[in-house]
């Protein structure tokens, strides 16, 4: 604990926990970990994944029970840690939203307690009280809409306006977890100040993520947590970002971010003319060999759609693709893989990779060794070549019988690109390739992209990260409705700059930045 | 790996029951159980039941239901009956017919299901339109008696051992090597598995599914060729009862070697330990019903003990990801 907690008086501390610990088939996934939250402060929750930020919240949320010797209370009266009611007054926004996929969005607003009391459901009171709650929150979304044909970002925003419907007054907590994986700069805005209206109102905010911007952006103090334990917990005006990232990773770092290879003037790897399809309605691009060019914009300008179209995932409605001056032509993915283009979709659980099948199993996929006229696959060998691809690719556990399933967030991503790795693809599309990946990953990963780059490899990427896309990449496109709205060189990308000129396609009045 | 550990035990359960079946068997009815006669009535007898279970292997491994099997089976009985006894043709060439007839019906479902209809639908309508042409061609009366040539080719006993059963487990060898061993049969696997994240790993994911259709329709038509050899006189009802049994063995299969997944070992494996569990209580005196009931609950009590230890991997899977 702090000094400046002696004096601090009890009443304005919301939730305080002490001494809990949890542990899963003997490994201790949190040890002996205090957290404690003011009334109206925005707390950020840090660390890489496995450090134990989701196990907390999910004790809080009552899903799992800690060890005994914890000590939790709310507002001074104690409470009952990992009962399934969960913590008295709190409200969680969970990574995977807990939406109903086929319901429409009144009815999963509806769910969260509005048919309580009421006999007869009638349609038109609901839709009417849906739009009110979304109205409050700024969402604009048709409330008829099944939740699945709704981007992610605005499913997001919905699991905000349920969670928050019932009203979120002094004395509440509302907890977030990673909440803006999927969402737009202008829509961060559009979280962040209904998150600081919750603190305003007195409210407590517990904001888990693993964007540094948001928590000096939004947070009063963080705390970070590595391998179960809390490291440290600081106001986040005693920190710069290089500060936190030591504290997060556990160690000096010198170069994050591999310095972009030189591109000079290699030859064009991927030529994309005039396609559309989708929110893309007229995009036009090279990437040259050895570069890494970013993709970002609004929800809907496009970028969503983008590499789905280049890939043949979705069936452009026009325009064509190039790789290394070959049409791709349109035979669907086995005709682009076939022709050198690698594809990582955001959707890693459902796009990605098969789940249930073993890391060797979704490596090998695209090009299954067999050998001989019978075209058997020989357990050992694929094992082997998995093996050698885990360990290159900083897989842990580098087990090629492991379940990909099993594997974090991270790993997963790794995988996933060394599967186009051992492919020798030609142009990597990456959709938002660190959504959800903790530091050390994150690393790895970039290293990995620059290293294929300087390899001859060109790399598209798609993200929402300002940070990330100053970066990494060489050159950035900002696409706004449909269309490149601007090209940044390396020379003038900012991150400022690529936020402002994200926000110009919905007008000026937007754009004051963050 | 543990050799004895849970998960083995789970695997190789079937084996295990089925021994433990023939000890019971050989204790309770010695006399009638331990004969050769009974050993060639219980592989003789799930010989057809194993080729149409193989072939319905194809599709589920492909995500796809085909309720037409049993159906496309009866058919194609009558189709290579009819044809042997009202044309002059050859038993070989009207055989073949047959299949391709087969082969042709599962290329309609997988047409439609390519098209978008749900497999279980579109396979539930044409096994009702396969009935509607069994009775055309029958005249809904037996057809036969068949040639004696086309009949040795199902009832030979070479070395007594009946013929069918040496078919039928060559048949699984061929589908083992195709579906466990080839690309072409992970291809398929991953299909099944989850069809969007395979099409975008380069899989050619309709191709597999139309191709699954029509294997497993002209594997039907075939084991429907190798019944009307067998019995030398074709029922136009021939078909149905099949469908339960071979649907059971498939889905028994999974809780067998390659737990979650239709596999051939495991659907061999249950073919016998059923036939072994109902042939033992038919001998100890059980009557007609037995069959039925045995088939049932071992259906559902396998598969319920399955998902219990889904349930219980899943925990411990999630339990080690959230650790990590």
């Amino acid at each position: 604990m702090w000094a400046a907690d002696a004096t601090a008086p009890s009443a304005t501390v919301s939730l305080s926990l002490e001494g809990v610990s949890k542990v899963f088939q003997g490994q201790r996934a949190l040890d002996d970990v205090d957290l404690e939250l003011r009334r109206g402060e925005i707390h950020a929750l840090l660390g890489p994944n496995g450090s134990g930020k989701s196990t907390l919240i999910k004790i809080l949320a009552g899903y799992h029970r800690p060890e005994p010797g914890w000590s939790a209370s709310m507002h001074g009266r104690p409470f009952e840690l990992g009962a399934p009611a969960g913590a008295p007054g709190a409200h969680f926004i969970h990574q995977d939203l807990g939406l109903v996929g086929d319901l429409d969005v009144v009815d999963n607003l509806a769910l969260d307690g509005g048919y309580e009391g009421s006999w007869w459901l009638s349609g038109r009171r609901e839709r009417r009280r849906a739009r009110a709650a979304l109205d409050a929150f700024g969402i604009d979304v048709a409330v008829e809409e099944p939740i699945n044909g709704l981007p992610r970002a605005q499913q997001t925003m919905i699991a905000i306006a349920r969670a928050l419907s019932a009203g979120v007054g002094e004395g509440a907590l509302l907890v977030l977890d990673e909440p803006t994986v999927a969402l737009s700069a202008a829509q961060v805005r559009r979280l962040f100040e209904v998150v600081r209206q919750v603190r305003d109102a007195g409210g407590t905010v517990l904001w888990v993520t693993h964007r540094l911007g948001e928590v000096f952006a939004l947070a009063e103090r963080v705390t970070v947590l590595r391998d179960g334990r809390r490291v440290a917990t600081v106001p986040t005006g005693e920190l710069d970002h290089d500060r936190l990232v030591e504290l997060i990773v556990g160690r000096p770092l010198d170069a994050f971010y591999p310095e972009p290879p030189p591109v000079g003037d290699a030859p064009i790897a991927l030529e994309v003319r005039e396609l559309g399809g989708g929110t893309v309605a007229d995009v036009s691009l090279d990437v040259r060999a050895g570069e890494i060019v970013g993709v970002t914009g609004l929800v809907g300008s496009g970028h969503e759609d983008l590499l789905h179209l280049i890939f043949g995932a979705d069936r452009p409605r026009r325009g064509a693709v190039w790789v290394d001056g070959a049409p791709v032509g349109r035979g669907g993915p086995a005709r682009s893989i076939a022709a050198g283009l690698a594809f990582a979709p955001a959707d890693r659980k459902r796009l990605s990779a098969i789940l249930d099948w073993t890391l060797a199993e979704n490596l090998t996929l695209p090009a299954i060794p067999s050998s001989g006229p019978a075209h058997w696959i020989g357990a050992r060998r694929e094992r082997a070549e998995t093996l050698a691809w885990l360990e290159r690719a900083e897989v842990v556990p580098p087990e090629p019988e492991k379940l990909f399933s099993a594997l974090s967030g991270g790993n997963q991503q790794k995988l996933v690109l060394a599967r186009w790795l051992r492919r020798r693809a030609r142009v990597f599309l990456l959709e938002e390739p660190t959504n959800g990946v903790d530091m050390g990953s994150k690393q790895a990963i970039y290293e990995a992209l620059s290293d294929a780059a300087r390899e001859g490899a060109a790399v598209l990427m798609t993200s929402q990260d300002p940070e990330e896309l100053c970066a990494v990449c060489d050159r950035v496109f900002v696409l706004r409705d449909g269309r490149v709205g601007v090209e940044l060189e390396r020379a003038r990308l900012s991150e400022d700059r690529i936020v402002a000129e994200t926000l110009r396609s919905n007008g000026e009045a937007e754009g004051e930045g963050r | 790996m543990k050799l004895f550990g849970a998960d083995n035990l789970a695997r190789f359960s079937g084996i295990y029951v089925l021994g433990l079946f023939i000890l019971i068997f050989s204790l309770w009815v010695p006399a009638t159980f331990l004969t050769v006669t009974t050993l060639k009535s219980v592989l003789g007898d799930q010989a057809i039941t194993l080729i149409l279970a193989l072939g319905l292997l194809v599709p589920l491994a492909a995500g796809q239901f085909d309720l037409s099997v049993a159906q496309n089976l009866g058919l194609a009985a009558i189709v290579c009956g009819a044809l042997q006894t009202r044309t002059g043709l050859g038993w070989p060439e009207c055989a073949a017919i047959a299949i391709a007839c087969g082969a042709l019906v599962g290329a309609a479902n997988g047409g439609l299901i390519l098209f978008g209809v749900d497999s279980f639908i579109a396979t539930l309508g044409m096994s009702s339109i396969l009935l509607a042409f069994t009775t055309l061609v029958s005249r809904n009366e037996f057809v036969g008696p068949l040639s004696e040539g086309f009949q040795k080719a199902a009832s030979a006993e070479p070395l007594g051992f009946p013929i069918v059963t040496l078919y039928a487990l060559l048949g699984a060898a061929v589908l083992w090597w195709l579906l466990e061993h080839t690309p072409i049969g992970r291809r398929t696997y991953a299909t099944g598995a989850n069809r969007d994240a395979a099409r975008l790993a380069g899989v050619r994911t309709a191709r597999h599914t139309f191709l699954a259709m029509v294997i497993c329709g002209a594997v039907a038509a075939l084991a429907g060729v190798l019944v009307a050899a067998k019995v030398g006189q074709v029922a136009p009802t021939l078909g149905p009862p099949y469908l339960l049994p071979a649907f059971a063995a498939c889905f028994l299969g999974t809780t067998q070697i390659k737990v979650g997944r239709f596999n051939v070992l495991g659907t061999v494996v249950a073919i016998y330990l059923l036939a072994v569990g109902v042939k033992g209580l038919q001998l100890a005196g059980g009557e007609l019903w037995v069959t039925e009931m045995f088939n049932g609950v071992a259906l559902v009590g396998a598969v319920t003990v399955a998902v219990f230890g889904n349930k219980r991997r899943n925990r411990r899977l999630k339990a080690e990801t959230e650790r990590a």
